[in-house]
């Protein structure tokens, strides 16, 4: 009786996960799908605007990207919500997999600060000023984007050792290619180099702490690090509990990955 | 006990028992899926190898793996020895109290520690740990502190080990002891502490085993333990399932080794025990 009742199982999943769908045309689709997000991103609050009521039951989030991609690719999911540049990466790396056309919304990237620490955010916001004023920002972001960044040693990196101003803690989730990734025993990318040459401005040594993304606010609210940079987009509900530089990253689309093979152009 | 003994001889004799079979059921089941996915064409082989070299030889990525281990390996055994330590005079306190000393507020204490420490995840203790009490040491290397959180928390676990053991020794004895002239100092030192040491070793070792596997948390803090060097790879190349089924091969190889441990030490304690 039971292995008639196993079998019944095994074939009741089997026949759920062939199940014909509709593809995915447009994103106002996704209001009523399976959806998955980086926990902690902006692409989870994303994705919970879209759902509404329905984000209990269809929203999974996920600590790593990594991860909501092998359960979109296993067909867990319908869509990953999350920011374009990596979502390009995967795209090159990962076969199957598509970004729909329709972007979901537009975001400004910041570095964050513990809320009252005016003295560091105007120091770093007037080493950011320089960085655009004199092309820093455009090299650094024209290395990763053209380029073949792989390549990039963390070695390469100065970091400022040993500097006299101390250290500048730099909390960071170091999976968010190119923007920052560990490499090795170091990391590389867009935050880390940017960063690099904050500290070195302020004339501080740099430290970066890979934790998880959704640590990392409260790693700089308990002073843990002295500021977050992880491609983190400016929201009014973060701004209640955090400072924010000005922003070195604007209009970076938040887009939904989709399987190639379920999205209709 | 001879009842089960006898049943286990007869079902051996009779061959492959019902477990055997389901086993070995489950077993084709998996090969023919294998099969079916067209995991042993060559392509499938040569996918598979690409994907290996990315993962492990490329740029020496194994020795994120390494160094992973390694920081796995100095945590457990740091927080080990803590949690012996702690586990040791919670336990003295504990079993000192049940025997008549005068310590109600101490015995009430280690009561409480283990109570809060038993009660709460390890994981959340470490967040703790790292996040609220030591929010402002930055300096301080990141697996001290969850060398600590982990001691401790095993400590508590420990503790209940040792008063597990002291009191599975029968009560005679330490009348036995006592009655020879013995202080109870001297008579828990040589008579009931070797005894019920014999007894805990085991469970001892599967504690610290379950600690190993408990420090994969720690990278919540941002250590960059085993796990999260099967992570770094995974966000370094893309690819999901080969670096976490090697981490875990590598974990399920380092519980394989102490299990053996264990066992050999087991035998050797019951060398030449009674009955």
């Amino acid at each position: 009786m039971k292995k008639i009742f196993a079998l019944l199982l095994a074939v009741a999943l089997c026949s759920c996960a062939f199940a014909d769908e509709a593809k995915l045309k447009t994103t106002e689709q996704l209001k009523t799908e399976r959806l998955a997000a980086q926990r902690g991103t902006v692409g989870q609050y994303i994705a919970e605007d879209l759902l509404g009521d329905k984000k209990g039951s269809l929203l999974t989030t996920y600590e790593k990207y990594v991860d909501a991609i092998a359960a979109l690719r296993q067909g867990k999911i319908r869509a990953v919500v999350m920011d374009e540049m990596p979502a390009k990466r995967f795209l090159n790396e990962v076969e199957g997999l598509a970004i729909m056309d329709e972007s979901l919304s537009e975001e400004n990237y910041a570095i964050g600060f513990r809320k009252g620490n005016t003295e560091l955010v105007s120091a770093v916001n007037k080493a950011l000023a320089e960085m655009k004023a004199d092309g820093t920002l455009d090299a650094i972001f024209a290395k990763y984007l053209n380029g073949d960044y792989t390549a990039v040693k963390p070695e390469d990196i100065d970091f400022n050792k040993g500097a006299k101003g101390g250290k500048l803690y730099v909390g960071t989730e170091a999976g968010f290619a190119p923007y920052e990734l560990k490499v090795g025993t170091g990391y590389i990318g867009i935050d880390v180099e940017m960063c690099a040459v904050i500290a070195k401005k302020l004339g501080r040594e740099l430290v970066i702490e890979n934790m998880n993304f959704d640590a990392l606010p409260m790693a700089v609210s308990t002073n843990k690090v002295d500021m977050i940079c992880a491609g983190i987009t400016v929201t009014d509900e973060r701004k209640e509990n955090m400072d924010f530089s000005d922003n070195y990253v604007v209009g970076a689309k938040q887009v939904a990955v989709v399987r190639a093979d379920d999205y209709e152009k | 006990m001879q009842m089960t003994m006898r049943n286990n001889l007869c079902s051996r004799r009779e061959g492959a028992g019902r477990g055997d079979i389901v086993l070995g059921i489950f077993a084709l089941f998996l090969l023919y899926l294998l099969y079916d996915s067209g995991f042993f064409t060559a392509a499938a082989w040569q996918d598979f190898n690409r994907r290996f070299y990315q993962n492990f030889v490329k740029d020496s990525r194994y020795m994120m793996l390494v160094d992973g281990l390694k920081s796995t390996i100095f945590m457990t055994t740091g927080a080990t020895l803590i949690g012996l330590a702690v586990g040791l005079i919670l336990s003295v306190i504990r079993v000192a109290y049940k025997g008549g000393a005068d310590i109600p507020m101490l015995n009430k204490l280690a009561n409480t520690y283990i109570t809060v420490l038993r009660g709460t995840p390890a994981m959340v203790q470490l967040l703790i740990w790292n996040f609220t009490i030591f929010a402002s040491a930055r300096d301080l290397n990141t697996q001290y502190i969850a060398i600590l959180a982990f001691g401790l928390n095993s400590g508590a676990y420990v503790a209940e080990i040792f008063r597990g053991g002291i009191e599975s020794i029968d009560p005679g004895q330490m009348e036995a002891a006592r009655s020879l002239g013995l202080s109870y100092g001297t008579s828990m030192r040589f008579v009931i502490l070797p005894q019920a040491l014999r007894n805990v070793v085991p469970m001892l070792f599967n504690e610290f085993i379950a600690l190993l596997k408990e420090t994969s948390v720690a990278g919540y803090i941002g250590i960059d333990d085993l796990t999260r060097a099967g992570q770094n790879i995974q966000a370094l190349t893309l690819e999901h399932s080969q670096p976490l089924v090697m981490v875990a091969i590598i974990y399920l190889v380092i519980v394989l080794f102490l299990t053996h441990l264990v066992r050999k030490l087991e035998e050797w304690l019951s060398r030449g025990r009674r009955g």
